[in-house]
């Protein structure tokens, strides 16, 4: 019994007929079934009847009176109208709720028995609408509106009883509603969630059938409450992401409506528009909530998840839009998201066959656009994940051949035909017959095959590369006026440095027609700080990067011609000296030299004196990191530079060797006017006393190059890797540990020996210093010690010497008193 | 030998800035070393039978002493000025020009011997050339181990010598150090 009535706990009181608990009969299985099973029926013992009663008797506002008198009149109404009994059962409570005056009276609604009849239809309607709402959980905007619905119908069908119906009418549909609130919000909630998990398994377990409850789903998505949008919301994402067809959905013309199709068709038409339909407010609930602050996060999300796990479905223009949108959103996870998912758009170009790719790229552009350049770094940063196809680039040329073919073939059919006109005109029409299904079957195959025109994916892929760079070239044109325009005052220029990056990498796309301009822009803005003004608008970084950026555009499109980008290494030559290691990253710096110094083929003498000059100066003044990349690059250039060795010698060269400049001038701008060839490179000698081992040593390899001669060890480690490796090692750089880096180098010669000797000597030093120092402080304390206890002593027998003294003193006296 | 005149100046400075750009500060402030004096003194320029001579302050005061129909040179000669009264780059600047010079282009080992004997540079021929260079410009020629050969005027940008095909002319040819055997008379 209880258990009966614990399950129908949610339906309003039909309570069971009362019966004594003396006249239950209980069989004897089920006594033996408890008693066997006692843990089962534990729950039976702890059952909180009073709770129960409460929740079957639900109308729990109303006083105790009153449910009396509301059973009561259920009893006559059961009485009065036997067939409708089970209705009048459930409707009773809703259809008796007493009215509240303004003065407190209660009126307790008493149905004339002559409306009755006519009134039945209409209560029949309302109160399966009344009992609807328990089963099936509609959301309250979908219960007004159907409540409305009703009421118009239930109106209509009265409209030939009295008057006084209506008016009745309407008092109960209000009745309605006020119970409807009373319902607890929780309770609801709680409905809403079991519906949307039941109704997102149905789906799941088989769409075509269920399809319609995606309607439902999205009123329930409509929710008021946050936590029930949310819900709503995921559980849709979850339907929608499983769901929907790898192919794109288009809608019947009318034209194709009107024609007779089979059942199957029309269901899986009808299937694909509910979808459709059903997606497509979805979609626009999301951009409509991705507007509102509360919800922002979770709109974002499931739009990007939708993007990304279906970009070729309908409706995509929408969410990239949104999502473009919230590339440069001042939220952090947003714009995270939003980037995330782009790229994955990007990388994953199979998925949607480019096209988004496109779309999203123009959209980029656009908005790059509007809001002139002044956009958060990660919307530019996005492009680095493009990917362009090059063989692409090949096509062309098959094309033309065969373009060619098809004219050589042209004219070889120009040259068979005559041949053929004397045959049959029968057998012609039957060959042209063959052709024309041939091609017709080509066409569909075509259209019909997964694979991609190749001429349509080149034609993508040129616009985004258009886009893209249209782009990249608008931050340059936009942070060169910015420059122009604005002296002395600040001004940000975010997008710069990604530009830069993405112009790295792209550089092999760049038509050759921008180069010029190109070129142009990336020096005066590797030139910006180094004006006489003293606002130094870009910093060292994006200044090295701009040098870094034009070597590599010219290097991957100027194999050809080997131009030297001399503008370039001025601006090399200054910057060496504005770095500061904390401000400025060395890595940017350390890849700076890579580019310039050690992959350019040939330098001028006087320019990779200068260099080598500047260089050894730089490595005494930075950290080992900052100084082995610096060595490392010297090195290379004296390598290459034969003549650039006699910086090594000790007297200051200069005459004919050192060009026209008789004298090394520190402070020239221009490497090439520095004179560095009469200068020595004494720093060398300085840095041999590194306190970085490896540094030391490289120094001393350099610094013996010369007379070793041509010295054929010569590492290939790049400046990059020289600052990578030493700026890890030197959080856990301890001097006196490098004992591998040195062994390392003990191969290379033993023109090397001495350092390494040196260095282990120190180490043993060290050590041996340890322990000596630990012996002395030892030996100190223990005298101390020792000090301390004599003193001790003595003020002790000092003490005793004087009692004694004392003691014969007294004696003595006593003798004399005696 | 007399100092030059306004016109004549400005022509030899037009004349040299096409080459040597903002490094014109340079040869103009180049202090000189030579002669007694422990502050070192400039470098001037000075006319001397139509030729014009780059010459130390000190050498100036020095060559004083000399009449003019007795003095054949001083200094460094840059150029002289032609009957029509232009002023011309001589191969003897080629020094001068090549510390300073802006464009440079650097000349294959093969194409070398033809630029020595008087011709112009040819795309083939070229190893290197600075970038931004544009048509007209003042261009001094080097050889790949960067000793300088001569120079010239550039007849295309360096956008367009990418494009261009290897019988163009990149360079024309003004002055080589050919001409030290072939001109020798005149010079």
């Amino acid at each position: 019994m209880r258990k009966k009535q614990k399950q129908k706990i949610v339906l309003p009181p039909e309570l069971p007929p009362e019966v004594p608990d003396d006249e239950i009969q209980v069989s004897d299985e089920d006594l033996q079934f408890v008693d066997q099973n006692r843990d089962y029926a534990g729950f039976v013992s702890n059952l909180d009847t009073k709770s129960i009663t409460k929740h079957v008797t639900r109308v729990a506002d109303v006083k105790d009176d009153a449910l009396e008198s509301m059973y009561e009149r259920r009893l006559r109404k059961k009485s009065a109208d036997k067939d409708k009994e089970e209705d009048e059962v459930e409707v009773d409570p809703v259809d008796a709720l007493p009215v509240k005056t303004l003065d407190g009276k209660l009126y307790y609604r008493t149905v004339p028995s002559a409306a009755k009849k006519s009134e039945t239809e209409a209560t029949a309607a309302s109160e399966d609408n009344g009992t609807a709402t328990p089963m099936v959980k509609l959301t309250k905007a979908e219960k007004r509106a159907k409540q409305k619905k009703l009421r118009k119908e239930a109106k209509k069908q009265v409209k030939e009883t009295a008057q006084s119906d209506e008016v009745r009418q309407a008092p109960q549909s209000e009745v309605l509603d006020e119970v409807k609130k009373e319902l607890t919000a929780e309770e609801a909630n709680e409905k809403k969630k079991y519906r949307l998990a039941e109704l997102g398994t149905a789906l799941l377990v088989d769409p075509e059938s269920n399809i319609k409850s995606l309607r439902e789903m999205l009123q329930i998505a409509k929710d008021g409450d946050h936590s029930i949008v949310i819900l709503g919301l995921k559980s849709l994402l979850a339907v929608f992401k499983d769901i929907l067809p790898g192919y794109r959905i288009r809608l019947p013309t009318e034209k194709e409506q009107q024609m007779l199709v089979s059942k199957a068709v029309k269901k899986t038409r009808l299937y694909e528009s509910t979808l459709l339909t059903a997606y497509k407010a979805f979609v626009q609930k999301l951009i409509a909530l991705e507007e509102q602050a509360v919800y922002k996060r979770v709109a974002m999300r499931c739009i990007c998840t939708l993007l990304e796990a279906v970009p070729h479905f309908n409706f995509r223009d929408n969410l990239l839009v949104a999502v473009v949108k919230g590339i440069s959103s001042q939220d952090d996870v947003v714009r995270k998201l939003c980037c995330a998912t782009v790229k994955s758009l990007f990388e994953h170009e199979g998925k949607h066959g480019g096209e988004a790719t496109v779309e999203a790229v123009k959209m980029i552009a656009e908005l790059v656009k509007v809001h002139n350049c002044q956009l958060h770094p990660d919307s530019i940063d996005v492009f680095m994940s493009l990917s362009f196809d090059e063989d692409l680039g090949k096509p062309e040329s098959s094309e033309v051949d065969n373009k060619t073919k098809m004219k050589n073939s042209k004219k070889k059919r120009k040259l068979v035909e005559p041949n053929k006109l004397p045959a049959s005109e029968n057998k012609r029409s039957r060959q042209e017959i063959i052709s024309k299904t041939r091609e017709e079957v080509k066409a569909d195959y075509k259209a019909a095959s997964f694979a991609q025109d190749v001429a349509e994916r080149r034609r993508m892929q040129s616009d985004t590369l258009s886009a893209v760079f249209q782009t990249f070239f608008r931050i340059l044109k936009h942070a060169m006026q910015s420059l122009a325009s604005s002296m002395g005052e600040s001004f940000s220029l975010p997008l710069l440095a990604p530009c830069l990056n993405g112009i790295g990498k792209f550089s092999h796309l760049i038509d050759l027609d921008f180069m010029a301009d190109l070129m142009n822009y990336l020096r005066k803005l590797a030139g910006a700080g180094s004006q006489k003004n003293d606002s130094h608008h870009l910093t060292v970084s994006e200044r090295l990067q701009c040098c870094i950026v034009a070597f590599k555009v010219m290097k991957n499109n100027l194999e050809a011609l080997n131009v030297d980008l001399q503008e370039f290494f001025v601006q090399l030559y200054g910057l060496i000296l504005e770095y500061r290691p904390g401000r400025d990253k060395g890595e940017v710096l350390a890849e700076a030299l890579k580019i310039m110094l050690c992959d350019d083929r040939q330098h001028d003498t006087q320019r990779a004196a200068a260099f080598v000059k500047r260089l050894a100066t730089f490595s005494l003044s930075f950290g080992s990191a900052e100084s082995m990349a610096a060595l490392v690059t010297l090195r290379h250039l004296l390598h290459k530079n034969a003549k650039c060795r006699n910086l090594l010698e000790n007297d200051a060269g200069g005459g004919s060797v050192s060009g026209g400049i008789a004298k090394y001038n520190p402070y020239a701008t221009d490497p090439g006017l520095s004179g560095a060839l009469a200068s020595v490179l004494w720093e060398l000698n300085l840095l041999t006393k590194h306190y970085h081992p490896a540094v030391s040593t490289m120094a001393s390899s350099i610094s013996t190059m010369n007379t070793v001669g041509n010295q054929v060890s010569h590492s290939n480690i790049s400046p990059q890797q020289a600052f990578v490796q030493l700026s890890h090692e030197h959080e856990s750089f301890i001097p006196a540990s490098n004992t591998k880096k040195t062994s390392n180098k003990r191969k290379k010669g033993c023109s090397l020996s001495f350092p390494i000797s040196s260095a282990s000597k120190d180490e043993l030093m060290t050590l041996a210093d340890e322990n000596a120092v630990r012996n002395k402080l030892s030996e100190h304390f223990l005298i101390l010690d020792n000090i301390v206890e004599n003193e001790r002593l003595r003020t002790e027998l000092y003490c005793t010497n004087m009692s004694l003294k004392l003691c014969e003193q007294y004696r003595k006296q006593k003798k004399r008193i005696r | 030998m007399r100092p030059l005149d306004e016109n004549e100046t400005t022509q030899v400075f037009e004349k040299l800035f096409k080459f040597v750009g903002s490094n014109l500060k340079n040869i103009v402030e180049n202090p000189s070393h030579e002669g007694p004096d422990p502050n070192p003194g400039r470098y001037c320029f000075r006319l001397q039978k139509n030729r014009v001579y780059y010459v130390s302050e000190s050498l100036v005061k020095r060559a004083t002493n000399i009449k003019r129909e007795n003095l054949v040179s001083l200094g460094t000669q840059i150029g002289k000025f032609t009957k029509t009264g232009k002023f011309q780059l001589t191969i003897q600047s080629l020094n001068l020009l090549a510390a300073n010079a802006k464009h440079k282009v650097w000349l294959k080992p093969t194409s070398e011997m033809s630029f020595l004997y008087g011709n112009n540079v040819l795309k083939g021929g070229l190893g290197r050339i600075t970038e931004n260079i544009n048509p007209n410009d003042g261009v001094v020629v080097f050889s790949m181990s960067d000793m300088p050969l001569g120079f010239g005027v550039a007849a295309k940008s360096t956008q367009d010598c990418r494009k261009m095909d290897p019988n163009g002319i990149v360079v024309i040819h003004q002055a080589d150090i050919g001409e030290y055997l072939r001109m020798e008379d005149e010079l």
